[in-house]
């Protein structure tokens, strides 16, 4: 079987996803065997900018109307395209506050120079492509990167945990933060996959990875409620990693009629 | 005659960039290094978060300086509230910035360096015809990613470095296997400098430079330090970081540099041994001797030369800040408590790609107003279209293609971090398509 023919993208964002793809280093020298990649820029000099593509791994949000055209050209030219890492899959810290104007924000932080390029609102993805497959993570765990290569040069779409963090967790018998130490947690609404990294640390869950199929965000936010944390904090905390998912902005429309 | 130099897209470079230049009659017209990168907004985004949530936002900055802008922001969120955090917490702290000090200068040095001084499209084609330096090259990446785990508990945006202290201190049995491991990859440190030492450095690159780093009256050499020194004989103290990152719009390029006294400067690997290396001990000393930079170099190429020195240095420091936590008896801490109060804290680390200034103000509830980050590659800008404009003006009738190749190897010996950069950066005008990255 020939080898899939892969590109791995940028768009805006911290270059998280390819420094954990880099940092697979045991790894490293196996995935060039049995992947043809064609384009890498973070890694590479000569990369096939026009060639079709079996899979393109995209990470970063759309921040710039340009960014939406570059996308579209990935998706033409690829079989599957991969959303890798929480810009790309939900919007991702740049998306915390898409309410306010990029105006305003352009010229607070440039003054006069900000008129010279443009700026919108930070969208994962999907806002602008079909996205066949989503690996969140701020930044991805190697692990599931691995995974799903794997899954894919096999000709199988991944399988990715569809449990909370807060399962995890508990599997790992973890004291919990949130009920027992009245931490701003929210594990118990976040996509698990990371193996309740931070809970392990004692650090109570920020949402890094996206909310979880079916999060149950308004029991969330009341209990954080009755462990005393206020309003203000809490939809900070909520907005700060995947603002425009859908199950959030349900909660804050829903919060905005009452 | 006209030539043009017009690189849409670097290669091997963290982020979005290019190169602009243009020479009319055998002249430098016009140099630029471009970037395209998208703005985030994070310093205006996190006004009004409280400033707990500050550090783990602004790391997102850069994911291979995340260590160190985790760090810088503890510092500056503590130096604003005065609070004093313990010697084990201080040496931890420096543990997780000298092992992203070790991924990022790897990584720079055989990944995206290397290759160009041995004429390799990456390190993907540099491991076949040098597959042993290539696996030293990842294997201590590698390792620098190991001490970031332990300490930070992630490679990439560490956790378990918070205001105060750490969740969760790594035991003494942890940090010994960390240590051997250490003890191994300085073997192997040692024997890749010798590739390093076989490179030969082109000199079409030189030009005048004032470099800058942190400095202190400490005897060793460190990433840390209580001033800003220059290679002019200036200093400055951090707090008054605005008079060094006095950044300026320049027309030509719409992006804003940065001067000191009307003149560009470097900071990075190269101002360091450059400024500190006389403090250098033990492999680091010698390696420096190895490598040729025990005189003064304005050759911006050296920059890789003082990565592989600092190299070794970060993982003798590393092995010596173990040895010292394990002496003194390492203590389950729980964070210092923190009681915030209004006023400002500013607080700067050298990265691995030069000094980097976090400065923030708090209300009294300790909700942040303002938040101001200076980058390394947004100082080094103007010093690397300076170097750009040295080099191009040395290799005015050589053909472009040439041309483009040297003018890159300048960019890429900055090691630049467009991502960190674009914050304050800006910016090529409008264009209605990107090249592909």
């Amino acid at each position: 079987m020939a080898k899939p023919k892969v590109g791995i993208f940028g768009i805006t964002g911290c270059a998280g996803e390819q420094i954990v793809i880099l940092n697979c280093e045991d790894q490293l020298m196996d995935i060039l065997k049995i992947l043809d990649i064609r384009s890498f820029h973070t890694a590479l000099s000569e990369n096939d900018e026009k060639c079709d593509l079996d899979i393109a791994f995209v990470e970063g949000a759309v921040v710039q109307p340009e960014e939406e055209i570059l996308l579209k050209e990935i998706r033409k030219r690829s079989r599957l395209l991969i959303a890798l890492g929480t810009c790309a899959v939900w919007g991702g810290v740049a998306a915390m506050k898409n309410e306010v104007s990029r105006e305003r924000l352009k010229d607070e932080i440039y003054g006069p120079a900000g008129k010279i390029f443009e700026s919108i609102p930070a969208q994962p993805l999907c806002s602008f492509v079909k996205v066949d497959f989503s690996i969140s993570g701020c930044p991805i765990e190697k692990e599931q990167f691995l995974q799903a290569v794997a899954s894919l040069v096999h000709g199988d779409i991944p399988i990715l945990p569809k449990y909370a963090v807060c399962t995890e967790c508990k599997t790992n018998e973890n004291t919990c933060l949130l009920l027992e130490k009245g931490g701003l947690c929210l594990g118990p609404i976040t996509v698990g996959g990371c193996d309740a990294r931070c809970l392990s640390y004692s650090i109570p869950c920020s949402g890094c990875r996206g909310p979880v199929e079916e999060a149950n965000v308004a029991s969330e936010v009341e209990i954080l409620k009755e462990k005393g944390f206020t309003l203000g904090d809490v939809h900070n905390q909520l907005r700060t990693f995947a603002a425009p998912a859908e199950a959030l902005q349900t909660y804050f429309a829903k919060r905005g009629r009452e | 005659m006209k030539k043009s130099v017009v690189v849409n897209h670097l290669c091997r470079i963290e982020g979005h960039g290019g190169i602009n230049v243009a020479i009319e009659d055998g002249k430098v017209a016009r140099v630029e290094m471009d970037i395209f990168e998208g703005t985030r907004f994070l310093e205006a985004l996190v006004v009004g978060r409280s400033y707990n949530e500050i550090p783990p936002i602004l790391s997102r900055i850069c994911a291979i300086c995340s260590a160190v802008h985790t760090i810088t922001s503890l510092m500056a969120v503590e130096d604003a509230f005065d609070t004093k955090i313990s010697t084990q917490t201080e040496l931890l702290r420096e543990l997780l910035v000298q092992g992203g000090n070790i991924e990022s200068h790897a990584l720079h040095i055989f990944c995206l360096a290397v290759p160009d001084f041995l004429g390799y499209s990456g390190a993907f084609t540099l491991a076949t015809d040098h597959p042993e330096e290539v696996k030293i090259g990842l294997g201590l990446k590698k390792l620098g990613n190991t001490v970031q785990e332990t300490i930070g508990g992630r490679a990439v945006h560490p956790v378990n470095a918070v205001l105060g202290g750490f969740g969760k201190v790594p035991t003494k049995e942890t940090l010994l296997r960390v240590k051997e491991e250490l003890i191994k990859g300085l073997k192997d440190a040692l024997v890749a400098i010798e590739f390093i030492a076989s490179l030969e450095i082109p000199s079409f690159s030189e030009s005048p430079t004032i470099y800058a780093a942190l400095g202190s009256s400490a005897q060793e050499y460190s990433l840390f330090g209580d001033k800003v020194i220059f290679s002019s004989g200036d200093s400055r103290e951090i707090k008054s970081y605005k008079e060094l990152c006095n950044e300026t719009v320049i027309p030509h390029s719409h992006a804003k540099h940065s001067y000191f006294k009307g003149r560009p400067f470097m900071v990075g690997a190269l101002a360091r041994i450059m400024l500190n290396g006389h403090k250098l001990k033990f492999e680091a000393k010698r390696t420096k001797e190895k490598l040729g930079l025990n005189s003064p170099s304005e050759n911006i190429l050296h920059n890789n030369t003082a990565q592989a020195i600092e190299l070794v240095y970060s993982l003798e420091r590393s092995i010596q800040i173990i040895d010292e936590l394990v002496e003194r008896g390492i203590k389950d801490e729980k964070p210092v408590k923190i009681k915030p109060k209004a006023g400002q804290g500013t607080a700067a680390v050298e990265a691995p790609r030069g000094t980097l200034y976090h400065s923030y103000t708090f209300d009294k509830e300790g909700r942040l107003t303002r938040a101001d980050v200076i980058t390394p590659t947004a100082q080094n800008l103007a010093n690397i279209e300076k170097d750009f404009r040295a080099s191009a003006e040395r290799l005015v009738d050589e053909p472009e293609d040439s041309l483009q190749a040297k003018l890159e190897m300048v960019a890429r010996a900055y090691d630049p971090c467009i991502s960190c950069s674009v914050h304050l950066v800006r910016l090529t005008p409008k264009r209605t398509t990107l090249p592909l990255r």
